[in-house]
């Protein structure tokens, strides 16, 4: 800042209209300029749901709504069908177990950063920036290569003897184990985003009052029952939040997921067989279908269901941050920003 | 539990319970290090014999002698694609935080970050066949440029979301004071907060580049793969990523080493970004607290 | 940080980037110091053959880059209609419906023979196994569940079958491989052609996906009992147990280099929708045979483009099939060869018809080793 400004202020003292005129049309042009980029985003966004639902329109009026309730995905020219279900159960089926793993070990790691301090906070909260920062095709050359084969010949034997044979619960631990299957996908999932449920766990912890946990400390309860009941009660929007964030990221993972999952569009109730998300299969078909025909239609639709799904699941999660933040009596902030929530490579 | 139940001395189930707890959490600590620590094991130990001068300066050689080639257009073929990317989300990202921290406080401002946050959110595979239809048909070619344009998608709401907070975190005693002496509001903007935040804002773009690394999906679609050096934005090109995909579901050990070498060199300049961001961040943030 | 260093450092960003950008050539043709990149893209089953006669041919056109990507026979018809690449490859020939895509005229050239193996990982069973069509066809829609099933030890009398479960596996994947597989499936069982049907990706009964003909070979491999069906260069050197397929005639054939060659006698020209090899009825000829193409356009705009093309073509119909027996492919029988050589002549380039460069004709004595 130097003569910049002098010459500028003596401007402003004794300006001659012309030049602050001028200086007004360049600021309102500027304001402009970054109005209309930051609506360029919203365009792009637009153009992206118009773009993949032209695409896809040719199977969605073929199919209407049964799209989505389909079980049979046949490519076969002549005996076209194309139903998404087996690709949304999938998604949902990993998903889901991978936010069943991922939470308790998300909501123990951050509880764990909120109380210690020193030496050993700094280092695990780097790790954990580290795992979140691992792109995705490494996660998957690593779930293929040594998740796998770990879990076809050790846990997954293991589950099919023990679990496998207790009925009602044993009926997602049957088959064989060997080859690709939701359960390694899951696993993968779950290490993935646990990073992100962790940090936002974290900053809904940390916002929590201490006086509370200070208050039942002093009163003589443990560690335990101070969490219990000064924090938990009060982080738990925030951390259901963190959640759906965390189920966010899962639905979206391609690349690792398309490695270890085997891409069959089947649905059954074992873990151990091979089954299809959403992405995965975009992304083991899309090269290849063919736009003679419905498939490369198909596959856009799906594309679409995607699209629409992650803004459905963004405006949830604004609304449950809000809340807690309503709750605690801050200002809501729309969706704050930490490392790891600008997500791993897909 | 009572007042009273508190006031009691911590015995028997009580303990047994905090106990628990405790351990609990130790449990969480110890997968969360055992995992990574797995992970890094299994990339340096595979990887690391893969890394060989041929690695870095060949193409790939016949399947039947995978080791005497490399993978040298996989590298300069993401410095292209990303560096491609680079170029145009930068500034659109920086000028989109622009106005949401300076500018925007209404509903446009909310609207943008939620469309941020979703294209955050979506699937990169879903860029990939949005730009395969809407550029790599148009061209009738795949190219470093589609792919480029497909991690602009990603790129842009990174920079522009992370460029944000950082900008929102310069005092505004330095607008107002800038204001004060006469500064136009632009020039306030630019000349005062932006190189205020300057570390901020490259740690936003680390960030961002860090991100485009590491994506296979987008690319899977748009930039084809080559087994050739290609300069020519506007024709196929390899990716490291896409090269580790690629080699890992064929059946020749060979090239599934070379995957783990590109894994152990995407991984590490992945981790320099992003650990490299982080700390200028936290440098940052000292600066102007 | 200081100002001046951020924008010094973006500043370098971006002159990287622009560098990079401008190295790059403007030239349509050029891949590289003065040389010509084609790109190519379609079928796995030809890979390892079309990889090798890509190195060859770039010891007798120095500068030929030609990069093609195996992302399989569906997508190299989808990219070739596209025209996204300079050539596509497929496993199965066009059908009615991808030709009236087709923006132009196109050239249909058939370059090796291979074949369709059932390969199967079961332990105390060895290469061999008798096997008949409506037997595959049960296996493969899961009606047949264990090795010992009376169906299969009917076929093969003396042969002690373990109990094992069968586990099928197949192509995740649009391949020419499936094409021709389900080709021949639906020709032996009214069953299969009623249920499934023939295509480069069918709605499968039952089984595990494999990515490419590599995935199908690598989960075969992974579990015991596991059956599938792969090209025939890719179980040999894999090393799982192939089945023997019984023929028209009653005989079972092992698959292998000779057996394939002889189903080659039953290709016509011009290539059709339903040109296959299948249940050749030459003796000792392999049933599940089949061939592979390469899709080029007839009329071609780019010079330099269409003269490598040209000659790499002609190169491969003749000098190059003598190289195809060291990966386990069969040559093509030298009258196809030669009728292959008379469609690509077709070619032309703004209105004017090709000649191989010297180079390509010059060395060889113009005859295929078929």
């Amino acid at each position: 800042m130097s003569s910049a400004v002098g010459s500028d202020a003596l401007a402003g003292l004794g300006a001659s209209e012309p030049k602050a005129r001028r200086a007004r049309f360049i600021d309102r042009g500027f304001r402009w300029v970054t109005l209309l980029i930051g609506v360029g985003l919203i365009a792009l966004l637009i153009y992206m749901l118009v773009d993949l639902t032209a695409g896809g329109w040719r199977t969605f009026s073929r199919f209407g709504f049964g799209f989505f309730t389909g079980t049979t995905w046949n490519p076969v020219r002549g005996r076209e069908q194309f139903g998404a279900l087996p690709f949304i159960f999938g998604t949902l089926v990993t998903s889901l177990l991978a936010v069943l793993i991922a939470v308790p070990i998300s909501v123990g790691l951050a509880l764990f950063l909120n109380q210690v301090r020193g030496l050993l906070a700094n280092p695990l909260a780097v790790f954990i920036d580290i795992l979140a920062a691992i792109p995705s095709i490494v996660y998957g050359l690593w779930g293929l290569f040594v998740l796998k084969p770990f879990l076809d010949s050790t846990v997954e034997p293991f589950l099919i003897a023990t679990v496998g044979k207790v009925p009602v619960i044993g009926v997602f631990f049957r088959g064989k184990a060997q080859g690709p299957d939701m359960l390694t996908a899951g696993v993968i999932l779950a290490i993935m985003i646990v990073p992100i449920i962790t940090a936002v766990s974290r900053e809904v912890i940390a916002v929590v009052p201490r006086d509370l946990r200070e208050a039942a400390l002093a009163l003589g309860a443990t560690r335990w029952e101070s969490v219990r009941v000064a924090v938990l009660p009060y982080a738990r929007n925030g951390i259901v939040g963190a959640t759906m964030l965390g189920l966010g990221r899962a639905l979206g993972e391609t690349i690792a997921v398309t490695m270890v999952i085997g891409n069959v569009p089947k649905i059954g109730w074992s873990l151990l067989q091979p089954g299809a998300t959403i992405p995965s299969w975009i992304a083991s078909s899309f090269r290849e279908a063919s736009s003679v025909g419905l498939h490369r239609s198909a596959l856009l639709a799906l594309a679409v269901t995607l699209v629409i799904w992650s803004l459905i699941l963004a405006l949830v999660s604004r609304i449950l941050v809000r809340k807690t933040a309503e709750q605690l009596g801050e200002p809501g902030e729309d969706e704050p920003v930490s490392v790891a929530r600008l997500g791993t490579a897909g | 539990m009572s007042a009273a139940g508190i006031l009691q001395p911590v015995r028997g189930s009580r303990r047994i319970k905090d106990l628990a707890y405790r351990g609990a959490l130790w449990c969480c600590v110890a997968i969360a290090m055992a995992t990574l620590g797995v992970i890094a094991f299994y990339v340096v130990k595979r990887g690391i014999s893969a890394l060989s001068v041929n690695f870095f300066t060949k193409e790939p050689a016949s399947q039947l002698h995978p080791e005497q080639g490399g993978i040298v257009q996989s590298f300069i073929g993401t410095g292209i694609i990303v560096g491609i990317a680079s170029l145009i989300a930068i500034p659109l990202g920086l000028l989109t935080a622009v106005y949401l921290a300076e500018y925007g406080k209404g509903r446009l401002a909310s609207a943008i970050r939620l469309t941020a946050q979703v294209l955050l959110s979506v699937p990169s595979i879903v860029a990939g066949a949005f730009i395969w239809t809407v550029v790599v048909v148009a061209f009738g070619n795949f190219s470093a440029f589609a792919g480029g344009l497909a991690l602009v998608v990603l790129m842009w709401p990174i920079v522009a979301r992370a460029t944000e907070e950082v900008l929102l975190l310069v005092p505004q005693d330095l607008r107002e004071g800038s204001l004060a002496l006469g500064l136009p509001r632009w020039k306030t903007i630019m000349r005062v907060v932006v190189p205020a935040a300057g570390a901020g804002i490259l740690t936003a773009v680390m960030l961002a580049v860090a991100r485009a690394l590491g994506e296979t999906a987008p690319i899977l679609l748009t930039a084809l793969g080559n087994d050739f050096i290609n300069t020519d934005p506007l024709k196929p090109t390899d990716a490291v990523p896409l090269r580790i995909f690629s080699d890992a579901r064929t059946p020749v050990p060979g090239l599934h080493q070379i995957a783990w070498g590109g894994a152990l060199v995407l991984l590490l300049a992945v981790l320099l970004l992003s650990i490299g961001a982080r700390v200028l961040s936290v440098r940052q943030q000292k600066r102007l607290a | 940080m200081r100002a001046s260093r951020v924008r010094a450092v973006t500043i370098a960003v971006v002159a990287a980037a622009l560098v990079a950008t401008a190295c790059s050539s403007k030239s349509s043709t050029s891949g590289g110091a003065g040389g010509v990149a084609l790109t190519g893209a379609g079928a796995t089953f030809p890979d390892p053959i079309y990889e090798q006669w890509f190195d060859d041919f770039q010891q007798v056109m120095p500068g030929a880059k030609i990069n093609y990507q195996a992302i399989g026979s569906g997508g190299g018809v989808e990219q070739f209609t596209a025209q996204t690449v300079d050539f596509g490859a497929s496993d199965a020939p066009l059908q009615s419906d991808e030709i009236s895509a087709l923006p132009g005229p196109y050239i249909e050239i058939p370059t090796v023979l291979g074949g369709v193996v059932i390969a199967y990982n079961v332990a105390g069973l060895k290469s061999g196994l008798k096997l008949d069509g409506e037997t595959a066809s049960k296996i493969f829609q899961g009606e047949i569940t264990t090795w010992d099933d009376p169906a299969i030890a009917k076929l093969n009398p003396g042969v002690s079958l373990p109990s094992t479960p069968i586990s099928v596996v197949h192509r995740s994947d649009e391949s020419g491989t499936t094409f021709v597989f389900t080709s021949w499936l639906s020709s032996q069982s009214k069953d299969w052609e009623s249920k499934v049907g023939a295509d480069k990706a069918v709605n499968w009964p039952t089984g595990t996906g494999g990515d490419g003909n590599d995935g199908v070979a690598a989960a075969i491999s992974q579990t015991d009992g596991s059956v599938g069906y792969l090209s025939y260069d890719f179980a040999v050197t894999s090393k799982l147990g192939i089945a023997d397929i019984k023929a028209q005639d009653g005989s079972y054939i092992t698959p292998s280099i000779e057996s394939i060659s002889k189903a080659g006698g039953g290709l016509t020209f011009p290539i059709s929708p339903d040109t296959n090899i299948l249940n050749s009825t030459t003796k000792g000829a392999y049933p599940i045979s089949s061939t592979t193409y390469l899709l080029l356009y007839e009329q071609a705009t780019d010079q330099a483009k269409a003269q490598t093309l040209f000659d790499f073509v002609t190169w491969a119909l003749t000098t190059g099939q003598g190289t195809v027996q060291k990966l386990n492919y069969s040559p093509l029988p030298s009258d196809i060869a030669s009728q292959a050589l008379d469609a690509l002549g077709k070619m032309t380039v703004n209105g004017q018809s090709l000649t191989a460069s010297s180079a390509v004709t010059g060395g060889s004595t113009g005859s295929s080793s078929g």
